[in-house]
């Protein structure tokens, strides 16, 4: 007869060496960390956001309407970065430009994973019949030329909510609307890989709800590239505003949108190029500080780069 | 296709049964079906499942989600996937809680660390706020069986609950499902293919064979007079301790059926060494051999003269 087990004693005076705590999150940063270039991109967008924040608050001049000086006036010591074709101080309306870019970006990005990550976790964990149908709405939406649909939703929305002239809101909208689909179809391929992992299977199994599983349970365990996703976003969305605003199609003319301040310099580029290099600096800079985050997420974020 | 065909057993509250039979023989499709989780496309189509006076199969979903974990527990093989890797442990045994109306939270959240002492983590105040990778596996399978027995089911399904630990592990592991069973007078439902775990644990043995029970009994008499030759050829297909020498190893030959290719008759009688015509086109029925023990054969080894001989022939 096979011997009954041996009863080992509980282990419970023991004291054992506690690993220190890693979380996801510091698990990412800890690598993040050691990528310089990505270092460099955050800290553009912290001196960014740091900007943005100060110009609600106080800017050099006026960013709006007022001349401050002659027109077309090269940088000097009063006007670090000259002044515009109307006169306008220039850095003071970068600072404006700051912020509406830093708004366009995140307002961007939120609206857009409100749209796509609830989609994607829907039709991964139910398939059937609701991921056919929301499949279907994702590659549709793929077949559409996004720009032009939406150049028509900012009009169509502003027209609707009477917001004229033409504010922030409803580009992040119109942005969110045409651009949700990368981040459901991620979400979506996130969601049916992990619905079949153990411990969604065992929750399951122990009587939780679908809500819990989805928010317990797989949501935070496609954090990381949803986080990637959304910050690749935004950029986009940043590139969208000016292109629109560049083409006087975005934010109306007085307010300090980069793409609109590169419009207007664009006409005294033979005698006056530094109206356009100022907004157009900015813009690539931040462009590029939010490519070199995304990467440098992608890679802290991504399991096989751990060591 | 049917994965397992008229399975018919009953568990008592304070009873560890063991299913016992090779991987495919649908041992694991049994316990999920207790629970009505059976893998798409796969459904139940007949039968019933009764809980108490309840049938599962025809709760309504809510019903249903109430029932697992409430009452039936079920304890996976791999602890190392069954944990979720972003949440704190104790959080997750507190979660198991939050899923039934049992404990208000307040309750949930204090009954976390005591549980987690019942199963014997060592230091569980501090661990509680532990990762599951930060976990040993025996750790994490204790872990499971925390969650498991939170809501304090009178069912556990343990679905070979061993296997993937260290062999050191493996006997505390045992040692606490049999103290657990005792102090929630649960019944234990053990899946498993290693015969000497259902010797040290069970009451009550069940063989499955290519979706069938083939042969049932209490655990003794099981081990002691296997009237089935699958079950006899299980017991003298592995080594034991206990006996020096003299027994040689019997393996079994072929392979368990492919589900959509079922021989006729006896399922078994292509790798049995016993079989007679009538095992070529009449299936047996289950019958009773002996003192609350039946099997499904019309040979039965008891009238088989030195099995061994025949066997190694």
């Amino acid at each position: 007869m096979a011997q009954a087990a041996p009863v080992a004693q509980p282990d419970v005076d023991l004291t054992y060496e506690v690993p220190e705590q890693v979380t996801l999150l510091s698990d990412a940063w800890r690598r993040l960390r050691r990528n310089r270039l990505a270092l460099l991109g955050g800290a553009i967008i912290l001196l960014l956001l740091i900007v943005a924040a100060i110009s609600i608050v106080w800017t050099p001049y006026p960013t709006w309407l007022e001349a401050v000086g002659p027109t077309y006036q090269p940088p000097g010591a009063k006007h670090l970065l000259g002044l515009d074709a109307a006169g306008r101080d220039i850095l003071s309306r970068i600072m404006g430009g700051a912020l509406i870019t830093v708004q366009v970006g995140i307002g961007s990005a939120i609206i857009l994973s409100l749209i796509g990550i609830p989609l994607g976790l829907i039709a991964g964990f139910y398939r059937g019949r609701v991921d056919v149908v929301i499949s279907f709405f994702i590659n549709i939406w793929y077949g559409i030329p996004d720009l032009l649909v939406a150049l028509i939703l900012v009009f169509v929305l502003s027209d609707a909510l009477h917001l004229i002239p033409r504010g922030v809101f409803v580009i992040v909208v119109a942005f969110a609307l045409t651009r949700w689909m990368d981040m459901a179809r991620l979400v979506r391929g996130q969601t049916l890989a992990l619905r079949e992992r153990e411990f969604v299977e065992a929750a399951r199994m122990s009587g939780a709800r679908d809500f819990a599983m989805l928010f317990r349970h797989i949501f935070p365990n496609a954090l990381g590239p949803i986080i990637v996703q959304a910050t690749f976003a935004i950029p986009a969305a940043v590139l969208f505003e000016a292109f629109l605003s560049f083409l006087g199609l975005g934010l109306p003319p007085p307010t300090p949108s980069w793409g609109a301040m590169a419009a207007d310099g664009y006409h005294g580029m033979d005698f006056a190029p530094h109206i356009v290099l100022a907004p157009t600096l900015a813009l690539s800079l931040t462009l590029m500080a939010f490519n070199w985050l995304g990467d440098g997420l992608r890679d802290a974020f991504d399991p096989r780069m751990r060591r | 296709m049917h994965a397992v065909d008229g399975i018919d057993f009953e568990v008592d509250r304070g009873e560890i049964v063991g299913i016992v039979g090779e991987s495919g023989s649908g041992k694991t499709m049994t316990a999920l079906s207790l629970l009505r989780l059976i893998p798409e496309p796969g459904k139940i189509t007949s039968g019933r499942i009764l809980y108490g006076d309840k049938d599962v199969a025809q709760m309504t979903d809510d019903e249903i989600r109430e029932f697992r974990g409430n009452d039936v527990a079920m304890i996976f093989q791999d602890p190392m996937t069954s944990l979720n890797p972003v949440l704190r442990v104790g959080f997750q045994v507190e979660e198991a809680m939050a899923a039934h109306r049992r404990f208000t939270s307040q309750q949930a959240r204090d009954r976390v660390v005591p549980l987690l002492q019942r199963v014997r983590i060592p230091a569980a105040k501090d661990r509680v706020r532990d990762f599951p990778h930060q976990f040993s596996g025996g750790m994490r399978q204790r872990a499971m069986i925390a969650m498991g027995v939170s809501n304090e089911p009178s069912l556990l399904i343990a679905d070979e609950p061993t296997t993937a630990l260290d062999v050191t592990v493996q006997a505390s592991i045992i040692e606490l499902l049999r103290d657990l069973s005792r102090e929630l007078r649960a019944a234990v439902i053990l899946i498993t293919h290693n015969m000497a775990l259902v010797a040290s644990l069970c009451n009550r043995v069940i063989v499955m064979y290519a979706g069938r029970i083939v042969e049932e009994g209490p655990t003794r008499a099981i081990f002691k007079n296997p009237q089935h030759p699958y079950t006899w050829s299980l017991l003298r297909s592995m080594p034991r301790a206990d006996e020096v020498e003299k027994e040689r190893l019997i393996s079994i030959k072929g392979m368990p059926p492919d589900l959509a290719r079922m021989p006729p008759g006896c399922k078994f009688h292509p790798r049995c060494r016993f079989r007679i015509d009538r095992c070529l086109t009449e299936e047996p029925p289950l019958a009773e051999v002996g003192p609350g023990q039946i099997a499904r054969c019309w040979v039965l080894m008891k009238n088989v003269e030195n099995p061994e001989a025949e066997a190694l022939k």
